[in-house]
């Protein structure tokens, strides 16, 4: 059944959009992650400009966060004085990464610039989280039990001015990084249409030691912000929201999740972020692909941003 | 409903333009009389594209000079006009990107051609250009701020019209235009689902021997209507308000999931 979206303005496949929300959504839910970084280049291979997919996939990333986040509240498993301190830096980061798609959408390397960061961050988290998850799976065969959470440790991090105290988490650290953390992952955000969740819960464990239990439901909740922010400047800067696109994203998104949670449950921790690593590599290796090999035709076409019509 | 009840308002009307035409005070040149099966073309949720009919007549009287060559006809669609940047991906450090790009403007977002043969057979360039009959006759005037040489701009503009015709939003149909009888002509022109809105302007041209002879000139509305065109609006013009509303929907749905699949 054919629909045709208002704003990419195009008919697009109705079951289409489901299944790809569907099955976006049962990885996330099979990894607690908020799949953008897969919805977006799907929407982006099948056609959807990639500036309505950007826009409309941190819409989407909005619906899926907000479920996470109300089973998490309802287990009183959020901090949100540590939410609103990444809110603040996710906020601006937002803010310029939305002024710059838009630089960059008029300068014509938009499309360039999403693939190149495409290609270099889900490599490298996609590498680091495979190598974590052999290493931990080899311990495991071996036997070595591993520490989880050393509080007595610091790091450099704990090292920083500014510290402002975390009762939930049990931390007392400089606000520096938390901000800096929340800004980078909003400007990600908004230039790759990304929640981010999948850099926000290793950062949070393993830079500022939050107690894990507390990490999912946090970098929930600060994403749902972050997002909402990012759909709200995408808005109003670029118009490429595209709600009917979102809506049909969403519905097949929420359905699927809740299957992938309980198959979630089924597997191993190591065994889940092994897939996963393997799933970011490939998107990356996707874009890194499309950069590198010469393409079919070289040129392209685009008008420039109409004006208001009626 | 609606859209028969316009077509035949549209045909009494040419039926009270032909039954005018002999009462015109001595015409010696062919009159052209065009219409269309619609002159609003509405862009519904489910729009997949539709056509419209280009239909007529070559009206003559007996003072009509008697001519030896056959009429020709050109059915020139096209949308409104925009300023498009064409740009050419170079290998640069290893990967592909844009690097040189060529801004045409006044170009019509959307030029549909029907002829009754190949253009070039039927005009010299100039009436041919300066009616944009044939997609090789549209004329795209390049941005002064140009840094792509001379020698390579036809690159550009080959590449400009093989995109748009590979969309579908330009095309080039000859042999297209079909003759009911003598003097009554039809053609079918198809409006893809990429179809930009705006005003459009349909126009027929009758040529002979080369010779412009009459033109006819109608406007077509292609525009987004209901749900579809509400949302366009309110996106473009209250946007804080959509970025409110589409943050709103994500977050009841997401809501809503989270309630209905609430499994503690």
């Amino acid at each position: 059944m054919q629909i045709y979206l208002p704003i990419a303005e195009l008919p697009v496949n109705m079951f289409m959009l489901f299944g790809m929300g569907g099955a976006v959504g049962f990885l996330s839910g099979l990894f607690g992650i908020g799949g953008g970084f897969l919805l977006t280049p799907l929407l982006i291979f099948s056609g959807i400009p990639p500036a309505v997919s950007v826009a409309t996939v941190t819409t989407q990333v909005v619906a899926s966060s907000a479920s996470g986040v109300v089973a998490y509240w309802r287990r009183k498993m959020i901090d949100f004085k540590l939410a609103g301190m990444l809110l603040v830096g996710g906020v601006i980061g937002s803010a310029i990464g939305v002024w710059l798609f838009d630089l960059l959408r008029t300068l014509g390397q938009l499309d360039l610039v999403i693939s190149l960061s495409y290609v270099t961050f889900l490599s490298a988290i996609g590498g680091l989280m495979l190598f974590e998850s052999l290493r931990s799976m080899a311990r495991r065969r071996s036997g070595v039990r591993v520490a989880a959470r050393q509080p007595g440790r610091h790091n450099w991090v704990h090292g920083l001015p500014f510290k402002m105290r975390f009762r939930q988490s049990r931390l007392y650290v400089s606000v520096i990084p938390i901000i800096f953390l929340g800004g980078v992952i909003g400007f990600l955000g908004s230039i790759l249409g990304i929640g981010g969740g999948f850099m926000m819960v290793p950062a949070l464990i393993y830079l500022l030691r939050v107690p894990t239990n507390i990490v999912i439901g946090t970098s929930l909740l600060q994403i749902l912000f972050t997002m909402a922010a990012a759909t709200f400047l995408h808005a109003m800067s670029t118009q490429s929201v595209d709600i009917v696109l979102a809506l049909a994203l969403m519905i097949g998104g929420v359905i699927g999740a809740q299957f992938g949670a309980r198959m979630g449950q089924k597997l191993r921790g190591d065994q889940l972020r092994l897939l996963l690593a393997l799933l970011v590599l490939s998107v990356g290796v996707r874009f890194a692909v499309n950069l590198v090999l010469q393409p079919d035709e070289l040129f392209s076409v685009s008008a420039a941003i109409a004006e208001v019509r009626r | 409903m609606r859209r028969p009840l316009r077509q035949m308002i549209v045909l009494l009307g040419l039926g009270c333009l032909l039954a005018a035409a002999p009462a015109a005070p001595a015409a010696r040149a062919e009159n052209l009389i065009a219409a269309l099966s619609a002159d609003r073309v509405n862009i519904e949720s489910n729009f997949t594209g539709t056509r419209i009919v280009v239909f007529g007549e070559i009206a003559r009287d007996a003072l009509t000079v008697a001519r030896p060559e056959p009429y020709d006809l050109a059915v020139v669609v096209s949308g409104p006009e925009q300023v498009v940047t064409t740009r050419r991906k170079g290998r640069f450090m290893g990967i592909w990107v844009n690097r040189d790009s060529e801004t045409f403007e006044r170009v019509p977002s959307f030029l549909a051609v029907h002829t009754t043969r190949a253009p070039h057979e039927m005009a010299s360039r100039t009436v041919l250009e300066r009616h944009r009959i044939g997609l090789r006759n549209l004329n795209l005037p390049i941005a002064i701020a140009s840094d792509v040489p001379i020698g390579d701009r036809d690159n550009f503009r080959e590449a400009f019209l093989r995109l748009r015709v590979q969309n579908g939003l330009y095309q080039e149909q000859t042999d297209s235009i079909e003759f009911l009888s003598d003097s009554l002509f039809r053609t079918s022109v198809s409006l893809p689902a990429n179809v930009p809105v705006g005003e459009y302007t349909v126009s027929t041209y009758l040529l002979r021997g080369g010779a412009l002879l009459a033109q006819a000139e109608q406007p077509l509305t292609i525009a987004k209507s209901g749900f579809e065109q509400f949302t366009y609006r309110l996106a473009y013009e209250y946007s804080a308000l959509y970025g409110l509303l589409a943050v709103a929907l994500a977050i009841f749905t997401g809501w809503l999931a989270g309630v209905i699949f609430r499994r503690d």
